[in-house]
């Protein structure tokens, strides 16, 4: 990361490059705020397997609840419970793929009843776990 | 409504599709041919069922204009999720791909900007 541009005074920047630096001023006394977030987010990708709260996640940011809610919906874009829904699906998806049967798929991604997984995973892709399994494997056949 | 495709201009259909395929490493999905272009759609490897890049042909004189400008300001044309920046940065490197800007952090995402030799800069996210 030493060779950018960006902390090189000497540099000549081109307009993207003006921008990135501005983003990186603004971003900059909130180094340790990040810093937290991200923590949570990993912690969301180690644990998205387990049925995980809330408060769980804020705890590995060191954050109250409420502050920690409003911050990662403001650094990513997304609600805490939306980017633990997102990367379960995801999850949900390669295991399905890997011909794993939908009731163990749906106890490995954290999910506690099969009637929540089954109904968030047709919002999410548009069709239900079982009929993805079958069109996934028909594609490979 | 679905987002089934988005389109990226590039100069040329052929050398889009080997940079895009032998470089990058998506895999061609559909190729139609129309007249003197083509409908021509890649996907990511690790979703074959994602989104679909078409590599759209640069037919359209204003669009050339446009896609100068962009690449002239080094603004990206597309964008790519990666699992690791820096990773990519060092693979593509290697492949002889010309990067204006090395992996940056700034707040909760790094980037990296890198020319796809059709026209346009393409950045790498990592989130």
């Amino acid at each position: 990361m030493l060779e950018s541009p960006l902390n090189d005074p000497s540099a000549t920047l081109n307009f993207y490059q003006q921008q990135l630096l501005k983003e990186q001023e603004r971003h900059a006394p909130k180094e340790y705020l990040y810093a937290k977030l991200t923590q949570a987010k990993q912690f969301m990708d180690k644990h998205y397997g387990s049925p995980i709260n809330l408060e769980q996640i804020a705890d590995a940011a060191f954050l109250s609840k409420y502050h920690f809610i409003r911050w990662f919906k403001r650094a990513y874009g997304i609600t805490p419970k939306q980017y633990l829904t997102t990367i379960r699906i995801a999850q949900a998806k390669r295991l399905l793929r890997s011909n794993v049967s939908v009731i163990e798929v749906c106890g490995q991604v954290g999910f506690e009843s099969q009637g929540s997984f089954t109904n968030l995973f047709k919002k999410m892709t548009g069709c239900t776990p079982s009929d993805y399994q079958r069109t996934q494997k028909s594609n490979f056949e | 409504m679905k987002i089934k495709v988005t389109s990226l201009m590039v100069d040329d259909q052929e050398k889009a599709l080997k940079f895009y395929t032998d470089v990058l490493g998506f895999i061609k999905k559909t190729e139609i041919p129309m007249g003197e272009h083509r409908w021509l759609t890649v996907v990511s490897s690790e979703e074959r069922d994602g989104v679909e890049l078409l590599l759209e042909p640069l037919g359209f004189d204003p669009a050339k204009t446009y896609q100068k400008a962009l690449f002239d300001a080094g603004i990206p044309a597309m964008m790519f999720n990666v699992d690791d920046v820096q990773q990519e940065y060092e693979r593509l490197k290697e492949r002889g791909v010309t990067f204006s800007m090395p992996p940056t952090k700034t707040g909760t995402v790094t980037l990296t900007v890198f020319e796809d030799t059709c026209g346009n800069h393409i950045q790498l996210v990592q989130v």
